[in-house]
């Protein structure tokens, strides 16, 4: 499976790679800077992946061409709140907001630990997806659309303060029929 | 044809370190001395009689810098600056700096010291008999002394505690609009001290104040004096060790409750957190697939009165890279930028007043393409010998609970061992 990365300035990004290549066999993953959105070929990898980042979605134009790639996307952290804004959503300031801990989410049935990084959160969740995972405060922690292939993760799969991080990805592969 | 000579003998530590003392006092030497006792123990290298020189500017290529390291089989020592890093990560500055932004050397002469035993490897069979009679000779006089010239006027800061506790708190608006989830902040102490003998500050430091990662490095006019207990990026055949320190707690009496406290703090423990995901990220770009590893995270040591946490993240160096590759990928250490790296760093450079320079660049001992091992240079001061200024440096990490005068009292206790010296 070949899967590209869209690199946000995000320093999690290469622990996003290699989550990614352990989790998916035979997986080759290219990352692209975002500064290359623009003119990066869209048309070859089976699975598109938004990584975290500075910032809110608002300063990062331009995805338009991902969401009509036809690719099925997952966005992670920064990832999800584009995912959510490009379908309509709003996104805010995360009041307590959380960085380098842990948070235990649902999802699928199986409750799991997972690493938290972000100061913004997902405020009002766009048309058409779906919140399937929220903490105990609420806050939507993965939505997406199975019709429309996307899936976003607010959370880090790929810090070493999950210690599952290749099931999220399985899940995700699921949802996004890649498996 | 590059032939050395070599000499050994079994030696203790406290003689080795007075031998070095000798070298840099009579001989220039440039100094590596680390110490026991320290989860980053490395091995003690003192450089005499430079026969190459890099002096790193902003036009300097890392692939310069590697051929300079690589193209003998001699070792390089020296340093590469936090600026050189701001050029790495294409953060933009206009600051004056008063140092090059790296400096490394290799030698006629190396000294190390290793598990007990000294060695000393020369080029030159005269400087081998200098170099062995000075190490076999009476070294009681070469004991660190009383220091002179030592400032006895208060320094001046580029961020003094209404600029330093206005600095966190912009970081910490800038956490809660998430242009970064961690900042390294710091503020630099000034002296002007004509008559100081910056050597003889640097190994009465390290009598007192022993730490794992001392440097004492001569570059023109200028002197480095680093303490750093922060290991940065070690290589030994490949495989890659980091140790990033994150979390602090300072003590006048230790007691073994303290060790709790600190590792059960929220605060302190995202702060470690924060930055072992980072060095995770930072060595992947160079590492193999599945060999990127954390150990031993949240475990803890004492230094200068602190206790500090640290975790060893390790990989291995992909066949196709070299260390260099690695070191800069990963340059500076995440330690004293914060995360993510480089939106980090374009905000340290908004809000400090000062060039960083050294400070919270780099040590480097490098080897070959696969062996090297660095220093986040923490704890450092530099000296300038024709102005007379002393400048010293401290910081402290800004996560979102941060309080603005926990954090100002936290650079002070960092910068302590600095700032009591005209007190003795």
């Amino acid at each position: 499976m070949d899967v590209l990365i869209i690199d946000n300035n995000d320093s999690f990004t290469r622990n996003l790679e290699h989550l990614l290549v352990a989790a998916i066999d035979g997986a080759t993953v290219a990352i692209a800077p975002y500064a290359a959105l623009p003119d990066v070929d869209l048309t070859t990898p089976d699975l598109i992946v938004i990584s975290p980042g500075p910032g809110e979605p608002a300063e990062y134009p331009g995805y338009e061409r991902v969401f009509s790639a036809g690719k099925p996307v997952l966005g992670i952290c920064l990832g999800m709140q584009i995912i959510n804004e490009h379908a309509g959503g709003t996104t805010g300031r995360l009041t307590g907001c959380v960085h380098g801990k842990t948070d235990t989410i649902r999802l699928n049935g199986i409750e799991r630990v997972v690493a938290r990084y972000h100061s913004l959160r997902v405020q009002t969740v766009g048309s058409g997806l779906t919140v399937l995972a929220e903490n105990r405060d609420s806050i939507p922690m993965c939505l997406g659309n199975r019709d429309d292939r996307i899936l976003g993760y607010q959370f880090h799969p790929e810090s070493f303060l999950t210690p599952y991080g290749g099931w999220f990805i399985e899940y995700a592969l699921d949802f996004l029929s890649l498996s | 044809m590059n032939t050395r000579s070599t000499f050994s003998a079994s030696l203790e530590r406290d003689r080795f370190d007075r031998f070095a003392a000798l070298l840099a006092r009579q001989l220039d030497g440039d100094l590596l001395l680390s110490a026991e006792g320290y989860p980053s123990l490395t091995e003690s290298l003192v450089g005499v009689h430079p026969i190459a020189e890099l002096i790193i500017s902003a036009t300097t290529t890392p692939a310069q810098i590697k051929d300079f390291c690589f193209n003998t089989p001699d070792p390089a020592l020296g340093y590469i600056s936090y600026t050189y890093g701001m050029l790495l990560r294409g953060v933009a500055s206009d600051k004056a700096t008063d140092f090059p932004l790296g400096h490394l050397k290799k030698y006629a002469a190396i000294a190390e010291y290793a598990d007990g035993q000294a060695t000393i490897t020369a080029s030159d069979t005269d400087l081998l008999n200098r170099m062995t009679a000075l190490l076999t000779g009476p070294l009681d006089h070469a004991a660190p002394g009383p220091v002179t010239g030592l400032p006895d006027t208060p320094p001046r800061l580029s961020l003094d505690q209404a600029g330093y506790e206005a600095g966190v708190r912009e970081t910490l608006e800038r956490i809660l609009s998430g242009h970064t989830y961690q900042l390294n902040l710091s503020t630099r102490f000034s002296w002007h001290c004509p008559d100081l003998d910056p050597l003889a500050l640097f190994l009465a430091l390290r009598h007192d104040h022993p730490a794992p990662f001392y440097a004492w490095l001569t570059s023109g006019p200028l002197r480095v004096l680093s303490t750093s207990p922060e290991r940065f990026l070690r290589v030994e055949d490949g495989h890659v060790l980091s140790q990033p320190i994150k979390g602090t707690l300072a003590f006048a009496d230790y007691s073994p409750e303290l060790n709790a406290h600190l590792t059960k703090s929220h605060k302190e423990s995202a702060e470690l957190s924060m930055i072992v995901d980072l060095i995770r990220n930072d060595i992947s770009a160079n590492c193999t697939y599945d060999s990127v590893r954390v150990e031993h995270h949240k475990s803890i040591f004492q230094v200068d009165n602190l206790l500090q946490m640290y975790a060893d993240v390790h990989g291995e160096l992909r066949e196709d890279r070299d260390c260099l590759d690695l070191l800069f990928d990963a340059f500076p250490g995440g330690s004293v930028t914060g995360c993510p790296k480089q939106s980090s760093m374009r905000i340290i450079e908004e809000l400090e007043p000062h060039d960083r320079g050294v400070y919270c660049g780099s040590i480097v001992v490098i080897r070959d393409t696969r062996n090297m091992d660095s220093s986040i240079a923490i704890r450092t001061a530099t000296h300038d010998t024709e102005t007379h200024t002393l400048n010293v440096y401290a910081g402290s990490g800004i996560v979102v609970d941060s309080k603005p005068a926990s954090e100002y009292q936290e650079t002070l206790a960092k910068a302590d061992k600095f700032l009591g010296l005209g007190e003795q």
